[in-house]
C-alpha cells in the first residue's frame, strides 16, 4: 500500500475527538475513585480541567496533558499536525507554555506501510517545532486501528492558572475557531467533502491555539477552556455547572463552517454529538428560533477546536480586535455570563 | 411500495449514505430503515426529513425501524413549490394554548385526565388558527414517552403547529430525556409567545 493512495479515515471506526468515550460513561469509571492527595497538586483529576497542574516551587508549576485519537483526515502529515495541535491546546487553555512532548502511537504495522507512520510523526514534529516544544520520547504499540497523539509537559506560574471554573457575572465569552469539524470529518469519511473545504478545515484544526493564548494574556481573562470532544456546549457546560451563574449564547454569533450546517441537516452527525447532547442537554435551554442543525453543531465534537475565553465585559471588544489583528479571523463574542438561570445555558 | 433497508451493524455515516444511494436509484419510494443505534436512528430521520419525507420511528428488537413515507398529497416538498403553503381552514388568527396540568378542571382527577386527553385530541379542529401549544407544570407529561398524546401532538407538528414543553418542568419531573415531541422551551419563550399570539387559551 503506498503512502499516496491510503485513506486513513477509512481504516478506523471513529474520527478524531468524535472517538472520545461518551462523557456519561467516563464519569461512571472515574466517579468515587480513591485519589492520592498532595498539597502541590493544584489542578487534578477531580476538577476535570484541561490539564493537570503540579507546583514545583512558589513560582513554577508543571502543567501536563495527554491526548490521542484516530485519524479524522486522510492525509498522514495533516493528521500528525492536527493531533499535535490538539494535544498542545490543553496547555495553552490553562495559560501555560508547552516545553516537552512524547509521542503516543497505536499502529497497524501488519496492514499499513510504516512510511505512513513516519509522515504522521513528521507532521506532529512540524507543530512541535512551531510551538517551541522538544520531542523527548514516545511509545508505540501494534493495534488494529491507527491512533496518534502526544503527552505534553509545560510550565506555568502557580498564581496564573486559567481554569474553567472561575466565570464572573457579565463576562463575555469569546470563541476563536469555527465549529463543525466533527460533522465535516464525517463528511470527509463519506467522501462528500471537496478538497478546498478539506484543506480549510484541516488548516483550522492544525492551527495552534498558541497565538490566541498569547494575545489573551494581556487581558482580564477570568476562565478559559478549549473546545474538543464534548463539543461547544459540553465544554461550556463544564464552565457553567456549579459556577453560580448562567450563560446566554447568541447562536447566530457562533462561528461555524457553513457546509457543516448543510450536512447536519442531512444527518451526517457523529454519534459523539448525540452523546454530548444526552449528557449535557438538560443544562441547555434552546429558544425555538434556534434551528435543529445549529443545535447539532453546538454539540458537535470538535477536533483541535478553538479556545473559549471568558473575559471582563469592558475588554471583550478590544480582545476580539486584538485576536483578529493577530490572524485569528473568526474570533467573535458569542455570549455572556448572566445572573440567572443559575448553572444553565440559554441559547438564543 | 415500501423498500426495506437493513443498516444494522453499520457505523456512522454509513446508514445515511446507504439510504441516500438507495433513494438516488429509486425515486419516490417509501422506505423503512433498520438501525441498531440511537445516532443512526436520528441521522437517518434527519436525512429523510431533509428529503421531505414524513418520518416515524418504531422501536424494534435490537434497535429501531425508521419509516419514511412520501404518501400522495401527504406532504408538498418545499423545494418543488417554495411559495405554496398547506392551506387549512381558519381565520388567520394566531391562537396559543397553554396546558398547565395533566388533567382538566378540578373535581375528579381521573375524569380530568380523560378530559384533557380528549381536549388535546380535539385541538386540531381549531385548524390553521392553532399556532402554538405550550405545556407547563405536569402538562409536560403529554410530550413524553408513554403518553398517548405523543402521536396526536406529532400530527399537530406536521401541520405546522409549534409544540413547546417547559424545560424546567421536564427537568423537575425527571423526564427531560423522555420528551418525544416538540421543543424544549423556557419562560421567556412562553411569555414572548403570549405577546405574539392573538389570543391565549389557558387550560
Amino acid at each position: 500500500m503506498s503512502n499516496d493512495t491510503v485513506r486513513l479515515t477509512q481504516s478506523v471506526k471513529g474520527a478524531g475527538c468524535a472517538a472520545k468515550i461518551a462523557p456519561g460513561i467516563l464519569d461512571k469509571a472515574l466517579c468515587g475513585l480513591d485519589l492520592p492527595v498532595d498539597p502541590n497538586l493544584l489542578v487534578g483529576l477531580e476538577r476535570a480541567d484541561d490539564a493537570a497542574v503540579y507546583r514545583v516551587s512558589d513560582d513554577l508549576a508543571l502543567v501536563q496533558t495527554v491526548d490521542f485519537f484516530p485519524p479524522m483526515v486522510d492525509d498522514p502529515f495533516s493528521f500528525g499536525q492536527i493531533a499535535a495541535a490538539n494535544a498542545l491546546s490543553d496547555i495553552y487553555a490553562m495559560g501555560g507554555v508547552p516545553k516537552t512532548a512524547m509521542n503516543i502511537v497505536a499502529f497497524p504495522a501488519s496492514t499499513m506501510d510504516i512510511s505512513i507512520l513516519r509522515t504522521i510523526i513528521e507532521g506532529g514534529l512540524s507543530k512541535m517545532r512551531e510551538a517551541g516544544v522538544v520531542l523527548v520520547g514516545g511509545h508505540t504499540v501494534e493495534d488494529s486501528e491507527l491512533k496518534y497523539g502526544l503527552s505534553v509537559t509545560g510550565y506555568i506560574h502557580p498564581d496564573r492558572i486559567l481554569t474553567k471554573r472561575s466565570l464572573q457575572c457579565s463576562d463575555r465569552l469569546i470563541l476563536t475557531k469555527p465549529l463543525g469539524t466533527g460533522i465535516v470529518a464525517t463528511a470527509i469519511k463519506a467522501g462528500l467533502a471537496d478538497q478546498a473545504l478539506t484543506n480549510r478545515v484541516t488548516q483550522a484544526m492544525a492551527t495552534l491555539n498558541r497565538d490566541a493564548a498569547l494575545i489573551m494574556n494581556d487581558f482580564s481573562v477570568h476562565a478559559c477552556t478549549d473546545i474538543t470532544g464534548f463539543g461547544f456546549l459540553g465544554h461550556l457546560a463544564e464552565m457553567v455547572v456549579d459556577s453560580g451563574f448562567g450563560v446566554r449564547i447568541s447562536a447566530s454569533e457562533v462561528p461555524m463552517f457553513p457546509e457543516a450546517l448543510e450536512w447536519a441537516a442531512m444527518g451526517l452527525i457523529p454519534a459523539g454529538a448525540y452523546n454530548n447532547r444526552s449528557f449535557r442537554g438538560a443544562f441547555v435551554y434552546f429558544a425555538t428560533s434556534v434551528p435543529q442543525r445549529v443545535q447539532d453543531l453546538l454539540f458537535d465534537p470538535q477536533t483541535s477546536g478553538g479556545l473559549l475565553i471568558a473575559v471582563a465585559a469592558g475588554e471583550a471588544e478590544r480582545l476580539v480586535a486584538a485576536l483578529i489583528a493577530g490572524g485569528i479571523d473568526c474570533a467573535a463574542i458569542v455570549g455572556e455570563v448572566i445572573a440567572k438561570p443559575i448553572d444553565r445555558i440559554v441559547v438564543e | 411500495m415500501m423498500k426495506e433497508l437493513d443498516c444494522r451493524g453499520m457505523n456512522c455515516p454509513a446508514p445515511v449514505l446507504h439510504v441516500r444511494d438507495t433513494l438516488a436509484k429509486e425515486v419516490s419510494i417509501d422506505i423503512a430503515v433498520l438501525v441498531d443505534n440511537e445516532a443512526a436512528r436520528q441521522n437517518v430521520s434527519r436525512f429523510l426529513e431533509h428529503q421531505s419525507y414524513q418520518v416515524q420511528t418504531e422501536p424494534q428488537e435490537g434497535g429501531f425501524r425508521v419509516v419514511g413515507t412520501r404518501g400522495e398529497g401527504a406532504y408538498v416538498p418545499p423545494a418543488a413549490s417554495p411559495t405554496q403553503e398547506v392551506i387549512r381552514p381558519g381565520t388567520g388568527k394566531k391562537i396559543m394554548v397553554l396546558v398547565t396540568s395533566g388533567h382538566m378542571g378540578h373535581g375528579d382527577d381521573a375524569l380530568g385526565d380523560m378530559l384533557m386527553f380528549n381536549f388535546i385530541k380535539t385541538l386540531k379542529e381549531m385548524g390553521s388558527d392553532l399556532w402554538c401549544v405550550a405545556f407547563v407544570n405536569s402538562g409536560v407529561s403529554f410530550t413524553s414517552k408513554g403518553s398517548e398524546a405523543v402521536p396526536l401532538l406529532q400530527e399537530l407538528v406536521e401541520n405546522g403547529v409549534q409544540i413547546l414543553a417547559c424545560g424546567a418542568c421536564l427537568a423537575y419531573f425527571h423526564i427531560l430525556d423522555k420528551m418525544q415531541v416538540g421543543e424544549v422551551t423556557n419562560m421567556l419563550d412562553i411569555v414572548t409567545g403570549m405577546k405574539r399570539a392573538d389570543s391565549v387559551i389557558t387550560v
